[in-house]
């Protein structure tokens, strides 16, 4: 019976609006499965701590004015501003900076040359540092304090300063071996305490001399001046790097992003084209899927007659709508399987220079997932369709 | 569920409400059919004779009045609850005869039958001998001519278990002989079954014994 039922409806299929569908289609799909995949593939290279696409983390400050030099104005952040921070959309989490509030000197001995200088520390939430160090940790009456300092200050005294003044060039290794010598000398007269210090790392993020959290509380609180301290820098957990409402935010109230080199842009440019591309996708998609449904339409139109002719001898109402669910199926998982196959196509031609970078691929499964998911939904409308339709051919009047 | 007995209740076409409509037996009266009686409803053509046949068969719903299955009225039967009686319950030959063209006489006879498999193939190419269409079996049914696409018809529509069979002018266009073997194999399944059979008739009438005979 079902053969002769197909015999009865396959009349009229219109093989080439449905391979005007299927162009449509393709053509839909597989824009949102590269598009997806790429980004995928692609995501190592800008969620690279040290991408030049990547910036998720922003030290903040307030711009130094002649107000603040003469002491009009606050360069510490209140707890009201930090708390509206915190509300804007776009901050994942805020982290303060804390700095000494002692005085320090530093000295370090290599080779029978000593340098001794003042010096200033600063700590930040260890979740913000991008260092990765088992050593990073202080408790009291521990005799060393694990140090990062930022790559810059080493590149500075590499290039800038040891040429010129006679001293050795330091590698990371070597300058992380040289001892440090630390002495904290409290203002109210009390002895001065003579630590160790070790560099245990180079932070690309952090413009800073870094000691761990909790040597800084510690230590502000046995040596310090006591006095309630507002963080004059802040570092931000961005969720959406480039968001030209950041800039706005900054711009209205004065804040200063430090090391800001307009590199965020690229990584802001990187997900509205995205957006725009898998929206393209999305919209040759639906468009095909309007194809689809005036093809069905069309077809139902034509073989209406029948349709009711079948109905009337008592054929079930699915019996009737079954063949053309079949072949929305059909055209639609053929579909589906060319776009696929076009995005492994395209694909291998940029996973090569991925490759070469040294990134490896992603799984395809989101890629394929949504496009399926696509499909599946096409699909269930275009049969929600065709069965509504039958059912309203039930009656002649 | 078995229907015995289809009752009308002051039906009328909705056409006809405001109408003078002729002296009928049938429209805006109560009349029952029950299982097992013969009835032939005559008509002059435009009293609505295809019509009555489209509102019991449920394709059609544009009247007055009500139509019941053993006391229940049939507006309130779902698509699928019409789609099973039309399977077990009734049978219907329209006028228009609704075969489909390109499909051979066995084929359009087949697809009716593989619904319920209710009768054997070999009864159906005896019915088909019987009538003097054998030949053309395997004909696609548009190229036969009016006659011999009314003895397909025929054939289907008994073609399936029915308490009902309603035939909406089955021999308009067959001759005294043919009229005579329709009525026979009709018949037969029908007491088989001991179904009812409502035929119309405009003025060639089918050779079936008549329990009642309506004027529409």
């Amino acid at each position: 019976m079902k053969k002769i039922i197909w015999k009865l409806l396959r009349k009229n299929i219109s093989n080439t609006q449905l391979a005007g569908f299927l162009l449509a289609n393709i053509a839909g799909l597989a824009i949102v499965i590269l598009g997806l995949q790429f980004f995928e593939d692609a995501r190592p290279i800008w969620e690279d701590e040290d991408s030049f696409i990547r910036k998720d983390y922003m030290v903040i400050n307030k711009k130094v004015t002649s107000g603040t030099t003469w002491g009009n104005r606050s360069v510490g952040f209140s707890q009201k501003e930090i708390a509206d921070l915190e509300s804007q959309p776009w901050v994942r989490r805020v982290g303060r900076f804390t700095s000494a509030d002692y005085r320090l000197y530093a000295s370090m001995g290599a080779s029978g040359r000593n340098m001794s200088t003042y010096l200033f520390f600063e700590s930040i939430p260890s979740d913000f540092i991008d260092v990765k160090d088992a050593d990073w940790s202080f408790k009291p009456g521990d005799r060393t304090v694990p140090i990062i300092i930022s790559k810059d200050y080493l590149s500075l005294y590499n290039f800038g300063f040891s040429g010129t003044v006679g001293m050795p060039q330091l590698s990371e290794n070597t300058l992380s071996s040289v001892p440090l010598g630390i002495s904290i000398r409290p203002d109210d007269g009390r002895p001065r305490v003579d630590l160790q210090g070790r560099i245990v790392g180079y932070s690309n993020r952090l413009n800073t001399i870094l000691v761990p959290e909790e040597f800084m509380e510690w230590s502000n609180r046995t040596y310090g001046s006591g006095k309630p301290q507002e963080s004059s820098r802040l570092i931000l957990d961005i969720s959406s790097p480039g968001d030209v409402k950041i800039k706005q935010y900054m711009d209205a109230h004065d804040y200063e992003i430090a090391g800001d080199k307009g590199n965020s842009t690229a990584s802001y440019l990187v997900n509205v084209i995205t957006v725009v591309i898998l929206s393209v996708g999305v919209v040759i998609t639906l468009l095909s899927f309007f194809i689809l449904l005036l093809t069905i339409s069309l077809l139902i139109q034509k073989n209406a007659r029948k349709m009711h002719s079948l109905i009337m001898l008592g054929v079930s109402l699915k019996d009737v709508a079954r063949p053309y669910g079949r072949l929305v199926i059909t055209v639609t998982s053929v579909s589906y399987l060319l776009s696929a196959a076009a995005m492994f196509l395209f694909r291998n031609l940029y996973l090569m220079k991925f490759r070469a970078m040294g990134v490896a691929p992603a799984q395809p499964w989101l890629a394929l997932g949504t496009g399926l998911l696509l499909t599946a939904l096409i699909s269930l409308f275009a049969i929600l369709l065709i069965r509504r339709k039958v059912r309203n051919s039930f009656y002649t009047v | 569920m078995q229907i015995d007995t289809i009752s009308l209740k002051r039906t009328l076409p909705r056409v006809f409400v405001n109408e003078q409509i002729p002296p009928s037996e049938i429209w805006k009266k109560d009349v029952s059919f029950s299982r097992g009686h013969n009835y032939v409803i005559e008509a002059a053509s435009g009293t609505g004779k295809s019509s009555l046949c489209a509102y019991i068969y449920g394709n059609r719903r544009d009247y007055e009045g009500e139509i019941l299955f053993n006391g229940t009225d049939i507006g309130s039967l779902r698509p699928e609850e019409w789609q099973e009686l039309r399977r077990t319950q009734l049978a219907y030959l329209p006028q228009e005869l609704d075969l489909f063209p390109e499909l051979t006489a066995l084929q359009n006879i087949r697809l009716k039958n593989s619904l319920t498999g209710h009768v054997a193939d070999d009864k159906i190419l005896h019915w088909l001998k019987e009538l003097g269409i054998d030949s053309r079996a395997d004909y696609p049914v548009g190229r036969m001519s009016i006659g011999q696409q009314q003895r397909v018809a025929i054939i289907r529509c008994v073609c399936q278990p029915f308490s009902f069979l309603i035939i909406d002018e089955p021999v308009s266009h067959l001759d005294e002989q043919n009229n005579r073997i329709a009525a026979s194999i009709i018949m037969e399944e029908a007491r088989s079954q001991g179904a009812a059979v409502i035929a119309t008739s405009v003025g060639n009438r089918i050779g079936i014994p008549v329990d009642t005979l309506l004027k529409l």
